[in-house]
């Protein structure tokens, strides 16, 4: 017999589009998590590890974003989504808000809006500000895209993952995983808002305890954008996975450790500290 | 006489020298292992039989603090687990503190000294602190067969391999397909004129990722050992992934058992034999296998899969509970441990005179996987609910040889003559495991198997969670779950 977990589905409605999300696990001493996904995620595209071993801890509550209305994707869209599922999944306690990639950024932008309603963040694999080296390889992308060229999402795939984690498989294994990604209007929309990303100013009024997770071995957002998140965030603490960006697939586990002793106890490391990794 | 000591150690495996090598490195000296045979290396001093090798990569399946660059192979023999284990014996200076020949065959808690007084094979010893080290597969476990006696061929147990008996074109019967028995069905294939593998449950099997390692790639770990420290890293959390099967988790569960069909089916043509290789209880409940040669050895034309317990013997023939029968010539039971009722446990009496294993009548059960209310002065590394279903055991170990490092310098710096876990804190702590356990593949997958207690249907033997967490819940000493009592102080 499988352990199907109980979960709940909840949707709000935020600028006249409707948003959809999932709760589940117990209601105990923790500060209830809202994970938030990144670009051309899912719930359980990037949290399908995470979710559901969380929710064997705590109350999990995660959004799929909806495509706003409009022709551009602008990071308040997002962030009023996020807000709009604390709001009312999390009315009365501070929440613990989780972002990964694009996620990581609008989790941020939503701690520096909401003060203390979000009292830990943990961000993974995000970034303050688009430099060049992202928007390089974003205009690639784009070529690529424009192109309707098959190689984009084998491109990604390339990007996402460690020189470790494919060197475990074959080339059609790669290619096989590349093929399931699916890029729709809105993923370009995402695309786009990552060209424009700059939070630099917001991170600076973040009060909540933050954890800042960046990734050794990261092609898309290079870990120096971690260690800058790490230095903007006051009361932040940084550990580091030896993962691509695809951490939430990599190396799901350890990332689940970070998140899970995080939650647990977020003060347990100091803000500055550079949490030492474990050795097995 | 009785040979005093501070600290006595049962058993010099992966957990007694663990524990061996971290008092001698904080510059204890005062303490003794003893050790029933005459080498180290427990279970793989023990399991010598063709074909053994361990299901973790070599990498990780050594202490962290002594990597090994020069592993031959992804999963290296056991022979070579064995040698690695005598290594660090020598190296790190213990092989002085073991007494050999030396059975533990009581231990009384000896109110008045406050020490526990150990009878062996070799006398007598007197000890403050007790630890026992004696693993999970320690003992062989022999089922008792009706008319075994009259049995005309040989019979051993895979964990006391008899190399003195020839088995070049015999009839050999093997008993049981779990861990040593797919290891042990492809090498006797090779040489059998007839081979018969009692089933009484098919196993799950995947894949081997197995490869010798290049004298580059070993040169390569020699002179960067932050390579393996990296492997070892990237084998611990690729393992970790893998408790989500254990936990039961739909979609995780589900991409095992298509891994698992996958590897059945493309071995297996013959759909008979494929139906009696395919299990009936979900993946994992039992312990999940890795091989790339068993399937191919049971499919050979030598080779028959007679999918049911053996039962009876008469003579030199051998029937399984189907009613068929084989005639023999060799009987190897790869039959498994006594590993929910370990032997030990008779053998130790705690403050009410009661054996361990009296006292663990529904089950194996200690405060933070060590240490158990009625038997103060006492540590067990790896006993009751520290066994994984995904992932290395000697780093469950070594977490525990940390936590009773942790509490001897308690015991050493506050003078403390006896410690005693409470009972309340105890049965707290198996409340919530208990309640951890709940839905786990193990629990609900619908197998029988040595994990869970038959008496009180508990998981007994595994810890239920990743083994992380198994560090960062006991990997460090909780006083509060003790009674502590300071030695008396002398009079002037």
């Amino acid at each position: 017999m499988l352990d199907n977990q109980p979960f709940r589905e909840g949707h709000v409605t935020v600028n006249g589009v409707d948003v959809r999300y999932r709760v589940a696990g117990p209601d105990n001493n923790r500060t209830p998590l809202v994970l938030v996904h990144g670009t051309a995620g899912s719930i359980d595209g990037h949290y399908g590890y995470i979710f559901p071993m969380m929710a064997y801890r705590q109350r999990v509550i995660a959004l799929d974003w909806s495509e706003p209305t409009g022709d551009t994707l602008e990071m308040a869209d997002l962030v009023a989504q996020v807000k709009a599922v604390i709001t009312t999944e999390v009315p009365e306690g501070p929440a613990t808000l989780m972002g990964y990639s694009l996620g990581a950024c609008v989790a941020a932008m939503t701690a520096a809006e909401m003060g203390d309603k979000v009292a830990n963040l943990i961000l993974a694999a995000g970034w303050l500000r688009t430099d060049t080296h992202q928007k390089m390889r974003n205009d690639v992308w784009r070529q690529l895209r424009d192109q309707d060229s098959a190689s984009v999402t084998q491109y990604m795939t390339f990007c996402a993952f460690s020189p470790a984690f494919m060197n475990m498989r074959t080339v059609d294994d790669m290619k096989a995983a590349a093929g399931m990604l699916k890029i729709t209007p809105f993923v370009e929309k995402q695309m786009d808002l990552n060209t424009r990303i700059d939070i630099a100013a917001a991170c600076e009024t973040i009060a909540a305890k933050t954890l800042v997770i960046g990734c050794t071995y990261d092609m898309m957002v290079p870990k120096h954008h971690s260690k800058q998140l790490f230095g903007a965030i006051e009361d932040a603490r940084y550990a580091e996975i030896p993962s691509g960006h695809a951490v939430v697939h990599e190396r799901a586990a350890e990332l689940f450790h970070y998140v899970d002793r995080f939650t647990r106890q977020p003060d347990e490391f100091p803000a500055g500290v550079i949490i030492p990794a474990q050795k097995p | 006489m009785t040979t005093e000591t501070d600290i006595l150690i049962v058993g010099t495996g992966f957990a007694g020298l663990g524990m061996a090598i971290q008092l001698k490195r904080s510059g204890r000296e005062n303490f003794i292992a003893i050790e029933r045979a005459g080498d180290v290396g427990g279970t793989w001093r023990d399991n010598h039989y063709p074909g053994i090798a361990c299901d973790v990569p070599s990498h990780l399946y050594s202490y962290s603090y002594l990597p090994n660059p020069d592993w031959s192979r992804v999963f290296s023999p056991g022979g070579e687990i064995q040698a690695y284990i005598r290594k660090c014996a020598e190296d790190e200076g213990i092989l002085p503190h073991i007494h050999f020949h030396t059975d533990m065959l009581k231990s009384t808690w000896d109110e008045d000294a406050k020490r526990w007084v150990v009878e062996t094979s070799k006398g007598t010893y007197a000890a403050k602190i007790l630890i026992t080290g004696t693993g999970h597969l320690a003992d062989g476990h022999m089922p008792n067969i009706e008319g075994l006696d009259s049995f005309t061929g040989d019979v051993f147990h895979s964990a006391d391999w008899d190399h003195s008996v020839p088995l070049e074109g015999k009839r050999i019967g093997v008993v049981g397909s779990g861990a040593s028995a797919i290891q042990i069905v492809p090498e006797m294939q090779k040489l059998a004129s007839e081979l018969v593998v009692f089933q009484r449950s098919a196993p799950y099997m995947i894949p081997r990722w197995d490869r010798a390692f290049t004298e580059g790639e070993r040169r390569m770990c020699r002179r960067d050992p932050s390579v393996v420290e990296d492997m070892r890293s990237e084998i611990f959390w690729s393992g970790e992934f893998n408790f989500a099967q254990r936990r039961n988790i739909p979609r995780f569960l589900n991409e095992a058992k298509a891994l698992a069909v996958g590897h059945r089916e493309a071995n297996i043509k013959d759909p008979e034999l494929l139906a009696k290789l395919t299990p009936d209880y979900e993946i994992g409940c039992k312990r999940l296998l890795i091989s790339n040669t068993y399937y191919p050895a049971v499919a050979a034309e030598n080779a028959t899969l007679e999918a049911s317990a053996l039962q009876r013997v008469e003579g030199n023939t051998a029937y399984g509970a189907s009613g068929t029968g084989y005639d023999l010539d060799v009987l190897v039971f790869a039959t498994g441990f006594e590993a929910v009722r370990p032997p030990f446990a008779t053998r130790i009496f705690g403050t009410e005179g009661i054996s361990l294993d009296e006292r663990w009548d529904q089950g194996m059960q200690a405060y933070d996987s060590i240490a158990v209310n009625g038997y103060p002065n006492l540590f067990i590394i790896n006993g009751p609910n520290t066994g994984l279903g995904h992932n290395s055991v000697v780093y469950i170990i070594e977490a525990q040889v940390d936590y009773i490092m942790e509490a001897l310098a308690q015991i050493d710096a506050q003078h403390i003559e006896v410690i005693e876990v409470k009972r309340a804190a105890e049965d707290a702590y198996m409340e919530k495991l208990d309640a951890m356990a709940q839905g786990t593949v193990w629990l609900a997958g619908g197998c029988k198997s040595w994990y869970v207690d038959e008496r009180s249907g508990r998981l007994t033997l595994v810890w239920p969670d990743f083994a992380h967490s198994f560090r960062d819940e006991n990997g460090t000493f909780h006083p509060e779950g003790y009674d502590m009592q300071p030695a008396p102080v002398a009079a002037e």
